[in-house]
């Protein structure tokens, strides 16, 4: 019997290509343009540079800016009036303002201020770029204090030093960290919404009450609908995972079937959502709307994707595990970029695995419900 | 004149009817504005220190404590073996770790560099990157106090040169992601509310048959699409009203001409508007329009700012992106919300907004009149 609902549903699906083609080709575009439109690296930030003293000792100081390689020498300023004027047209973000007694005072061991303005419209740019000017200007500061001090006849270099070690993203790129979590949200864009299509559809077209009438028992039609927009979802994910990981050369660290293996987890709960949002909506379009705003905005949103859960009201951190987007978002992070094991991600694997089984049985009760009216 | 008139009071009977997605729009403006600005932010707080003491001298326990008496770390995790840093880091239990090295306090009082250890989980590359800086900046200024009592140690009393750098951050002091997202959050709802309803009011005519008689009529093309932007037109503008006070109560400055923004607003809503009505040229049924909609949305929405700065993206992703409206508003209401600049530095995005919402709009109703009344 399953068999046969599983020809029909498949007949119905290759009758129409274009949304098939939609369902499979658009997550690989969206996929390109995340991947590429979502960075936040900070590099080559621009400056503009208003030195007013003119020294050997100011120059040196804004080479050490350059020589970063986080900032690039943007343009110099003349005035005090133009200053301004290149925060407010976004010319430069940050503006150094080296006053004229610059030398003088270092020359005779004192304080020399400099002024650093930066633009803080972006707050997060603004505080890493604030913190590498701090690490800059204080390391020129202890390399002159070195160099006085070996006139002196006392050689002491880099006393304390930092050696950062970056684990898991060594570059710090954020496409590294975009791509495994869009392979969770991309998830949600499609199929949800296809299957909950697909059931409305014969809602709508009143072809469901002929499945009443039939033998077949609830679950066989819910599982009829699934499985086939399961293996859609499936192959779609296969092709978002080789695009992502060969095209952005994201490693995979840990092991690929643990990540395929949940990956499976994952596609079976967002079709049965799909299921759930076919209970509620009456119409296709009720359909649409409703797995945009119940599943994919949150998703986006909700899921640690691009926002950090840790720095949200506890009110909302509660609320982020309503989405299954989560877990997965989680699972895919940690097998890309940590590379851990099972003894880690079995939490996050039981929720996925918890949320598809409440599904499954949630769908098959309405439908008896229903029924049995 | 008479004939606009009547249609656009049919339309606004029949938008206001439909109070749900008057409903809608309001929520978008006001309710969706206050749950993400309050929500969704890239600050970084409350990281997670693990700490392994190699050296546990009196020297050590001083860079210790530079690391707990500043605000950017929450808690402070003493590990007892270096595997322990492993361990906590995997299991996402800390953020990066602080690994002083056996022998510490000796080499810094022989005056030999010694190096410590900093270890970052850059899962999250934005994170690690703010962590890193807080992490360098705390030893910088313990290493640079280290190199002054050595010298004074060695009897040289006279004062070591230094350079501060006195940090002023402009329009934002105190860094707060909510300013931006406040206004981040009333572009995107133009942009949503624009794009959505137009589509939609054209396509139900389309569907419900009903545009077949609009076309017999006298109503010229570009009074149809005109009557269909006025309702939610005038609703979009009138939410703007509350969003804006919104984004004062988060700590908006509002520093600005608030005229220029509501003209802004004005020509950007309805360039959203002709984007939503050109999709409903495309489409035949709701269900087509609704799909379109939001592929045009997201990629508008990511790409023009509103998220991450356009200035991080590649080359192409830049160049595509002078070609969004979304772009040159997101500019215009920093600029005049947040900055507090004007006309005099923001005409090229106001041009580029007027052209390119000027284009859209004359395209769509191009595109409406060859496909109804051909």
């Amino acid at each position: 019997m399953l068999t046969a609902l599983l020809r029909k549903e498949t007949i119905e699906i290759v009758r129409d290509p274009v949304t098939l083609a939609v369902a499979v080709v658009l997550p690989v575009i969206m996929l390109f343009l995340f991947g590429y439109g979502v960075s936040m690296d900070v590099e080559d930030v621009p400056i503009a540079v208003y030195d007013q003293d003119r020294t050997q000792e100011s120059v040196r100081l804004v080479e050490a800016f350059v020589q970063s390689g986080y900032f690039k020498r943007h343009r110099n300023v003349q005035s005090p009036r133009e200053v301004g004027a290149v925060l407010d047209k976004a010319d430069a973000t940050v503006v150094i303002v080296i006053p004229p007694t610059f030398a003088r005072r270092l020359a005779a061991g004192s304080d020399a201020p400099v002024q650093v303005l930066i633009d803080g419209a972006f707050s997060p740019t603004a505080l890493i770029v604030s913190n590498y000017v701090t690490a800059i200007v204080n390391r020129f500061s202890t390399r002159l204090a070195e160099e006085r001090l070996a006139l002196s006849g006392l050689t002491a270099r880099g006393l304390v030093r930092l050696e950062s070690r970056v684990w898991y993203n060594a570059p710090m790129k954020t496409v590294n960290y975009i791509v495994p979590g869009l392979f969770a949200v991309l998830l949600m864009a499609f199929p949800p919404m296809l299957t909950a299509l697909a059931i409305v559809r014969e809602r709508e077209r009143g072809t469901i009450e002929q499945i009443y009438v039939s033998p077949v028992s609830p679950s066989m039609f819910i599982l009829g609908k699934i499985i086939p927009y399961a293996v859609i979802a499936f192959c779609e994910m296969l092709l978002v995972l080789i695009v992502g990981t060969t095209w952005f050369e994201i490693p995979l660290r840990g092991s690929l079937g643990l990540l395929l293996g949940a990956s499976l987890l994952y596609v079976f709960v967002t079709v049965g959502l799909g299921v759930a949002v076919s209970a509620v909506a009456r119409t296709q379009v009720a359909a649409v709307l409703l797995s945009l705003v119940g599943t994919l905005m949150p998703s986006f949103l909700f899921s640690g994707f691009l926002f950090p859960i840790a720095t949200m009201p506890y009110l909302l951190q509660l609320y982020t595990y309503v989405f299954p987007t989560r877990y997965f978002n989680d699972i895919s992070r940690d097998l890309f970029l940590k590379g851990i094991g099972i003894e880690y991600l079995w939490g996050n694997i039981a929720l996925l695995a918890l949320y598809a089984a409440a599904l499954f049985i949630a769908a098959s009760l309405t439908l008896r419900k229903k029924v049995a009216r | 004149m008479r004939r606009l008139a009547a249609a656009v009071r049919k339309e606004f009977r029949q938008f206001l009817r439909d109070w749900l997605l008057v409903g809608l729009v309001i929520f978008i403006y006001t309710a969706d504005l206050v749950i993400c600005t309050s929500a969704l932010s890239f600050d970084v707080r409350n990281l997670k220190l693990a700490l392994y003491d190699g050296d546990r001298t009196e020297l050590s326990a001083r860079l210790v404590e530079r690391f707990s008496t500043t605000e950017y770390f929450d808690a402070l995790i003493p590990v007892a073996r270096i595997a322990d840093v492993d361990r906590l880091l995997d299991g996402n239990q800390a953020d990066l770790a602080l690994v002083i090295p056996a022998g510490f306090a000796q080499e810094v009082a022989a005056g030999r560099s010694t190096a410590v250890q900093v270890l970052l989980a850059g899962t999250n590359a934005n994170t690690a990157n703010a962590a890193r800086g807080y992490a360098a900046t705390i030893v910088g200024g313990f290493a640079r106090d280290m190199l002054a009592n050595h010298a004074a140690r060695h009897g040289i009393a006279n004062a070591l040169p230094s350079v501060r750098a006195e940090m002023r951050i402009w329009y934002n002091p105190q860094l707060e992601f909510a300013h931006f997202m406040a206004v981040s959050m009333i572009v995107v709802a133009a942009l949503m509310v624009g794009v959505i309803t137009a589509a939609a009011g054209l396509v139900r005519e389309k569907e419900s048959g009903t545009i077949e008689q609009l076309v017999v009529t006298p109503l010229r093309s570009h009074e149809l699409i005109l009557a269909k932007a006025a309702p939610p037109f005038t609703v979009g503008m009138l939410s703007l009203a509350p969003s804006v006070v919104i984004a004062k109560a988060f700590g908006v400055p509002l520093a600005g001409d608030l005229a220029l923004f509501i003209v802004a607003s004005a020509i950007a809503l309805a360039a959203f508007l002709a984007i939503g009505f050109f999709i409903g040229t495309l489409a035949d049924n709701l269900q087509q329009a609704l799909l379109l909609a939001f592929f045009v949305l997201f990629p508008l929405m990511f790409l023009s700012g509103t998220i991450a700065p356009i200035e991080s993206a590649p080359a192409l992703i830049q160049w595509l992106s002078t070609l969004s409206p979304v772009r040159y508003y997101m500019q215009i209401a920093l600029g005049i919300l947040l900055k507090g600049v004007g006309l005099d530095v923001l005409w090229p995005q106001f041009a580029a907004l007027a052209v390119t919402g000027f284009a859209l709009g004359t395209w769509s109703v191009v595109r409406l009149r060859r496909q109804l009344y051909a």
